[in-house]
């Protein structure tokens, strides 16, 4: 027999949901309604519905274009080398070493350090005179690099930067995915007599690609948006705008230019590239967890 | 010629206590050995030494007529089917016994011939294009040896490939393994914890005990004439009784709890040498007999549980030696509680020191 249902539980809940609505589903929904509007700083309050013309206006000029490629650029070049470099590690940490738990607890460090401390430290060392960087690279006889002033330096410098902070992640999921690769696997190899080579290509790697690929996926959309360590590195997209890509233009067009709608548009976009990706990736991920 | 030899071998980890100790073992050419024992005794490692997966501390291992203890696995001939398969997840069936022989670049046909080969001798012309996951336990263990197979190694190593599977399954795999043995009549040496596998698979068996070697013999004189107690337990199942006793110093009887029994003169004089002495007796539970009268000596019991198996019964006795189990025929076990008389025959008797608990005599003593 169904009976009313009884409302204390739902109050109970009631805070929780309210605040989800507030920080969540308000401002998402707000930045839809602005982007067919006209709001900036000219029109702060007397902002009226454009309809697509923010759109237009973007689809128009190549910048979007640029920072999605540069966008592209970011993720694809610190999602390989936090794979390359967690990998590689996690392999040596799970050979036979001394002092395993220490280079363990060494190579997680810079993960756990807040982003904007190691962004803040890292630019400082980036300095063209007095940063570390650039006086290890004299003393080792070599140029010094234009770090911050450069823009295809001053884009590769955050990259470093964030290749830094986010390899242990990696290290870790792969450290996980190879422990638990049954040990007679590789003594098969053995006997079948698989070099160093061949058991990578034909144990490891199959073995962890099922952790790895969502674990990449993370990785993706985590660094598709991290603008904190690219923002706070560059400071705010020096020189001239150049070191940008999606999210941290739009902070800056929304925060220092006052081109609300036109940065909410920019959202928009930016939303609907990564809602297509996980819906095409979570398609071509079901049948990968099926496997294992 | 012995085609591999264990010569002193001893394995030690780290400072630790020898996992195995001075194990000498010759396994001949064709034959098939049993490495029994029950879990930690050191039989699975004998066995990576002789694959090479474990290094050798002491002694030497031969595989045929060269010292392999430097050799690496791939080159010393041999195939392993591990207890848990092993067999690369992401590969076809096909691509898994494929493997090791495209590894030593043999000639595609040839590989193809070989594959096809084994996989009809298994039954598994249906399933070479599936992956690992698709299949049973059972045939995945039948990929495993298929993988050996091929191969056409000297020697057949087997690290309890059954254990994984269920009770049918494994006496089939069991005829599986013995017909692929007389088949390729290749040595093969196969380490278990189950001693009816041991005792239905061995030309002979190894019997191991924290690292030491115990017996090395065929199933009837293991089971027949146990060199120690330890043995004497771990072979036949329900397990062999014992109990312990004292020779009267006469050494016309033994005496146990009070109770007397006498001995026929050919028995008295083998037992001459502990005269006086404490002996353990053992007597299997087929060799203790329920009958009013009879040859043999007798101890008086009283029926404390019954265990049917169909065909027959194991009886659980309390006797003035202590608990023993007799086995009889279905339609004469007796009822709970009832009392009976039970006879075993001398010449069914085992005799061992309590001290060392090796068999008097090297082994049972016989009439």
């Amino acid at each position: 027999m169904l009976r009313a249902p009884r409302a204390f539980p739902y109050r109970l809940l009631l805070p929780a949901v309210v605040a989800m609505l507030a920080v969540v589903l308000f401002p998402l929904l707000y930045n839809f309604y602005l982007a067919f509007r006209n709001m900036s700083l000219y029109h702060y309050a007397d902002h009226r519905f454009v309809g697509l013309t923010q759109f237009r206006q973007l689809f128009s000029q190549p910048i979007l274009y640029v920072l999605f490629g540069k966008s592209l650029l970011w993720t694809a070049l610190n999602l390989f080398f936090h794979v390359a470099i967690g990998l590689f590690l996690a392999i040596l940490l799970t050979g036979p070493i001394k002092g395993r738990a220490f280079y363990r607890t060494v190579f997680i460090l810079p993960w756990a350090m807040p982003q904007y401390i190691s962004a803040l430290t890292w630019r400082g060392m980036f300095n063209y005179e007095y940063g570390a960087v650039n006086l290890i690279l004299q003393r080792l006889h070599l140029p010094a690099v234009p770090w911050l002033t450069d823009q295809v330096w001053a884009f590769l410098a955050p990259v470093i930067v964030n290749i830094w902070l986010g390899f242990p992640f990696m290290m870790i999921v792969c450290l996980g995915a190879l422990s638990a690769i049954p040990r007679d696997l590789y003594e098969a190899a053995d006997l079948d007599g698989a070099n160093a080579w061949q058991k990578f290509r034909n144990v490891t790697w199959p073995q962890i690609l099922p952790v790895l690929t969502p674990a990449v996926l993370l990785g993706t959309i985590w660094t598709f948006n991290n603008m904190v360590v690219i923002w706070l590195v560059s400071q705010g997209g020096q020189p001239a705008d150049q070191t940008h890509i999606m999210v941290s233009y739009i902070y800056k067009v929304a925060f220092t230019y006052y081109r609300y709608s036109y940065a909410a548009a920019f959202s928009v976009i930016v939303f609907l590239i990564l809602l297509g990706f996980v819906l095409f990736t979570l398609r071509r991920a079901a049948p990968l967890e099926a496997r294992t | 010629m012995p085609t591999v030899e264990l010569i002193h071998v001893s394995k030690s980890y780290g400072r630790g206590a020898r996992a195995v100790d001075d194990v000498n073992l010759e396994i001949r050419d064709g034959e098939f050995l049993v490495l029994v024992g029950p879990s930690g005794c050191g039989k699975s490692t004998v066995l990576r030494m002789v694959a090479g997966l474990e290094e050798v501390t002491e002694g030497q291992v031969k595989i045929g007529p060269r010292v392999v203890n430097e050799v690496p696995p791939k080159d010393r001939d041999i195939a392993m089917v591990f207890q848990n398969y092993a067999l690369y997840p992401h590969m076809t069936v096909y691509e898994n016994m494929a493997f090791g022989l495209k590894r030593r670049k043999l000639p595609e046909p040839e590989v193809d011939r070989k594959v096809r080969g084994a996989a009809k001798t298994l039954g598994l012309e249906g399933y070479l294009q599936r992956r690992p996951r698709e299949l049973s336990g059972g045939e995945r263990q039948r990929v495993a040896l298929g993988r050996a197979m091929v191969r056409d190694p000297q020697v057949f190593l087997f690290d309890e490939p059954l254990s994984n599977l269920d009770a049918k399954l494994r006496v089939q795999m069991r005829a599986e393994i013995k017909r692929l043995h007389r088949r390729v009549s290749a040595t093969m040496i196969y380490v278990t914890h189950d001693q009816v596998e041991a005792m239905t698979l061995g030309d002979r068996i190894a019997v191991l005990k924290g690292g030491v070697l115990q017996q090395v013999a065929d199933p009837f004189a293991l089971y027949q004439r146990p060199a120690n107690q330890f043995v004497a337990g771990f072979i036949g199942s329900p397990p062999i009784n014992f109990f312990d006793a004292t020779v009267s110093p006469a050494g016309d009887r033994i005496e146990a709890h009070g109770v007397a029994v006498p001995l026929p003169a050919a028995l008295a004089a083998r037992l001459e040498p502990v005269r006086g002495r404490a002996v353990t007796v053992g007597v299997r539970p087929e060799d203790l007999a329920l009958s009013a009268d009879g040859p043999g000596a007798a101890l008086d019991g009283t029926v404390e549980v019954l265990e049917p198996l169909g065909n027959e019964v194991l009886v659980h006795w309390q006797t003035p030696v202590g608990a023993l189990i007799s086995r009889v025929p279905g339609q004469s076990a007796p009822g709970v509680g009832e009392q009976g008389r039970l006879h075993f025959l001398y010449v069914k008797l085992h005799f061992f020191d309590p001290q060392t608990e090796k068999a008097l005599d090297g082994a049972a003593v016989a009439v």
